[in-house]
């Protein structure tokens, strides 16, 4: 009689196991297939940019300007105007940031202002941008009357900004305090020792911030719309409209013309070979840190 | 106090050093002040932001008051303006993103903490978050010419196929395709926003004590249900957090949204229709804005997006600040 | 001729404790010759041991000498980590449960184990339970209730929370969520329970509650504790195993390693020489 309720009672377990064992293989499987989901998209954009875009790709396209429709031409004055306008905005961003970021670590570590900051620093992290150049329009362009390369500059700038004093605070935060202390110790005084030891301690990790925000604003569009605009022609002239690359893939993508498509293709491939550059190489400078 | 330690006839070396010492405490205090001056422009920044948006919405919100949010006529040329379709669309192709992306990201997440092989993890792991940082224009340009055509081609006749029968969900699969639309960019969004509900996810799942793991495993669960009835509620405030945060940047997401969803100022019932979304909108019309009252319009969306976004991201921080100080 | 030491003497109480004669006994688990890996690191060096059904055996030593690794080969719970490995056999019920085919949720049904730090789940103080026993057994509510109340009442624990069923088992002392996970584990219904210092993060008034719940569960089950604690071993355990340095250096009753060992180091151990 006991020997019949244990087998029953073992059946029952055995049942209900190979139940769970099942469950547990589907979901199982269901994991490796999202995993491969997520990166088949990856390879499925990164495909279509190469496929696009690489037979596009001479010469020309660094040396010659935007043509018209219908005619051959190249990309030169939307890279160059995006390499002026992001290098003023990592220029003007970049040490606001650096020294917003050392304020938050170093002085007001565990003070109100910092924890104020902090909270609207990462909402303005993710904010959309476009709200950015909408500011910035508001406050430059409208004044200035026109649209012009400073004011896109600018607001780049405000986007690398957030990127900058997360990155700095956070790479501040990691220097150990006993060199803080042994410095101090030393009888020097404050600024010198976080200039001279706590940043040659957190460089690469703030270098990376730096590379990761240059990434950020490398492909951004939106905040660039109304304040740069474009400009078909060739222009270094801050004070006047500026062609950026991502303005250009915009204007040419949406276009009906076929060899505008195809220049708004190279474009595209050229701003993610760099954006994936600077990822990879900002991965590479932090992961020695890591370990 | 160098004064004294000089009159106290220290030496010279003392007095040198006293000197240096003076010049540089000098310097730190105009470094502290330049410190914290950057510190107070970026809550400057945010102050300006919202007084600029403020300012150049007012003739608009106050022109149209509430209707504004309630009206869905746009019309540039009798000029009168109602956000509905804008935030309409806004809310639909984020809700669609987030109805994907949050149950493939924690099935990767759960992938990348308990399934991938060791030597997998790292370059996996990369290859998803290098998808986030793909630029936007990217997405929309890669949308429009080979992801909306593929979805105009073969998925939509099939979903207008398959839901045209059934009742209720007829509506919401009706019209032709046209490829672009408010599901094409809901699925667009939905790509984009993967690798961060993926990346936070993981990280809290990393964190969890591994001998409450060991504790689950030892009463002889399996490893989804180690995952589901221990991992999950135990960073049920973490992940959360993260799917703010994801929703946060698919709300305001402009460029890859802009390129395929039509951009047509209407609400239809049907997901397969062409729409408009706030970001879309102004990204679209705002260079060609005449008059004051149209740029005020499209202003006050703006406004209206950053309030929604500031909502969801300090909700998002909020949560993640709670799980960081319990996991330590 | 030995010098014993005084707490050990008189902790073991004269009439409890006797030497149990293993002819009477029947061997629940056997390791032979067992040896393990931490990648290259050779951490358990050619162990063998018996373990007694419905005995309690004590595993001291020293920090570092083995012992919790010892414990966590015989459930298996190496198994989550790549880079460690087992040799040799552990035979239990007849089967090597360090073969590959061997199933291991089953083989945790069967051996169930309490860690160092309290681990209740984040879910209420019935849920805990409860999802033990529904991993192995559809039972109707009521059962499931009484099973839950069964198990409270087996660790101690009912009084103190049988008005509190639903709450957080987080939000319990560190003693209660001890016994909590002991109630768990018990709900279970296990033949081997493993216990890895389970008092070593409690007061000693828990301790003492625990220690009491273990000499009421061996009537049950077999029992295997892992103590640093050489005085708890003495009164609670039945047999106890001295190992260093990854080594077994002897394993006897548990009267006889604390009056009369045969070995040098377990002498010096016990006594307090090292440690």
């Amino acid at each position: 009689m006991a020997q019949t309720v244990q087998t029953a009672a073992t059946a029952a377990r055995t049942r209900l196991y190979s139940g769970r064992r099942r469950w547990n293989a589907i979901m199982i499987v269901l994991a490796w297939c999202a995993a491969l989901f997520g990166m088949a998209w990856l390879a499925l954009i990164l495909g279509a940019l190469l496929w696009q875009g690489l037979s596009g790709v001479s010469l020309r396209v660094f040396t010659e300007m935007t043509p018209p429709p219908g005619a051959d031409g190249g990309l030169l004055n939307p890279i160059i105007g995006s390499l002026i306008m992001t290098g003023l905005a990592v220029a003007i961003g970049t040490p606001i940031g650096i020294l917003a970021g050392t304020y938050m670590a170093e002085y007001g570590r565990y003070g109100r202002l910092s924890s104020v900051v902090r909270f609207i620093n990462d909402i303005l992290l993710s904010a959309p941008s476009i709200v950015v150049g909408l500011f910035v329009y508001e406050v430059l362009v409208r004044p200035m009357g026109h649209f012009s390369g400073i004011a896109g500059a600018v607001a780049l700038a405000i986007i690398v900004i957030p990127v900058v004093v997360r990155t700095t605070e956070d790479m501040l935060l990691l220097v150990p305090n006993t060199l803080r202390e042994a410095a101090a110790a030393l009888g020097l005084p404050r600024a010198y020792i976080v200039r001279r030891i706590a940043y040659r301690a957190a460089r690469a990790g703030i270098v990376t911030g730096i590379l990761l925000a240059i990434a950020r604003i490398s492909g951004e569009t939106a905040p660039l719309l109304f304040t740069a605009l474009n400009n078909q022609f060739w222009s270094t002239n801050l004070n006047a409209p500026m062609a950026s690359l991502p303005a250009v893939i915009f204007q040419f993508a949406l276009s009906p013309y076929n060899d505008w498509q195809r220049l708004a293709w190279t474009g595209a491939l050229l701003i993610t070979v760099a954006v994936l550059a600077l990822s990879i190489i900002a991965r590479a400078l932090s992961s020695p840190d890591k370990s | 106090m160098t004064d004294i330690a000089f009159q106290s006839g220290l030496g010279a070396a003392d007095a040198a050093r006293a000197r240096v010492l003076r010049r540089l405490r000098l310097g730190d205090a105009a470094f502290h002040a330049l410190t914290r001056a950057a510190a107070i422009t970026v809550l400057a920044l945010l102050g300006g932001v919202i007084l600029a948006l403020l300012e150049g919405a007012i003739p608009a919100l106050s022109k149209f008051g509430f209707n504004f949010i309630t009206t869905e006529r746009w019309n540039p040329v009798t000029e009168t303006f109602g956000g509905l379709a804008p935030i309409y669309g806004t809310i639909v192709t984020s809700l669609i993103a987030m109805v994907i992306a949050v149950p493939i990201g924690l099935m990767i997440a759960l992938f990348l903490t308990e399934l991938c092989p060791i030597s997998l993890r790292r370059p996996i792991g990369i290859t998803i978050e290098l998808l986030a940082g793909i630029p936007s224009i990217i997405y929309g340009i890669w949308g429009l010419f080979v992801f909306a055509p593929f979805l105009q081609q073969y998925v939509q006749p099939a979903l207008i196929n398959t839901f045209g029968s059934v009742p209720g969900l007829s509506v919401l699969f009706a019209g032709p395709p046209y490829g672009i639309g408010v599901l094409t960019a809901g699925l667009i969004l939905a790509i984009m926003v993967l690798p961060f509900i993926t990346s936070i996810s993981r990280d809290v799942f990393e964190a969890v004590p591994p001998v409450l793991k060991e504790a689950a495993f030892g009463l002889g669960c399996t490893t989804w249900e180690v995952f589901r009835n221990v991992v999950v509620p135990y960073t049920r405030v973490g992940v959360i957090g993260g799917v703010m945060l994801a929703l946060g940047r698919a709300l305001g997401e402009t460029m890859a949204v802009t390129f395929v969803i039509g951009n047509a100022h209407r609400i239809s019932g049907s997901i397969l229709a062409p729409g408009t979304t706030i970001s879309a909108t102004i990204a679209n019309e705002f260079t060609e804005a005449v008059g004051d009252i149209y740029t005020s319009a499209l202003i006050a969306l703006g406004l209206i997006l950053f309030v929604i976004t500031f909502i969801v991201l300090a909700a998002a921080r909020y949560m993640l600040l709670r799980i960081e100080r319990r996991l330590g | 001729m030995n010098v014993i030491a005084p707490h050990a003497q008189t902790a073991v109480p004269a009439a409890a404790k006797e030497a149990l004669d293993t002819a009477k006994l029947e061997p629940k688990i056997a390791i032979r010759q067992l040896n393990f890996y931490y990648g290259a690191a050779h951490a358990l060096k050619d162990i063998s041991l018996t373990l007694y059904r419905n005995t309690v055996t004590a595993f001291i030593g020293p920090s570092g000498c083995g012992k919790s690794t010892l414990l966590r080969v015989l459930n298996r719970m190496y198994d989550l980590y790549p880079n460690q490995r087992a040799e040799g056999e552990v035979v239990f019920d007849g089967a090597n449960i360090l073969a590959p085919k061997q199933d291991l949720n089953l083989l945790r049904a069967r051996i169930g184990m309490v860690f160092q730090k309290p681990t209740p789940f984040p879910m209420s103080i019935f849920e805990n339970i409860a999802f033990g026993v529904r991993l192995y057994e559809k039972l109707p509510a009521s059962e499931l209730e009484y099973r839950v109340e069964h198990a409270l009442r087996r660790a101690a624990l009912w009084e103190e929370v049988k008005d509190k069923l639903n709450v957080n088992g987080q939000s319990l002392s560190g003693g209660q969520q001890q016994r909590l996970c002991i109630a768990r584990t018990v709900a279970v219904k296990p033949e081997v329970i493993l216990l890895d210092e389970p008092c070593s993060a409690l007061d000693p008034i828990s301790t003492a509650k625990i220690e009491e719940l273990i000499d009421e569960l061996k009537a049950d089950y077999t029992i295997v504790i892992v103590t640093h604690n050489m005085q708890q071993a003495a009164r609670v355990s039945d047999f106890t195993a001295f190992m260093y340095l990854g080594q077994l250096v002897e394993s006897a009753s548990t009267q006889k390693i604390f009056t009369s060992p045969s070995d040098r180091r377990t002498q010096d151990y016990i006594t307090g020489r090292f440690g």
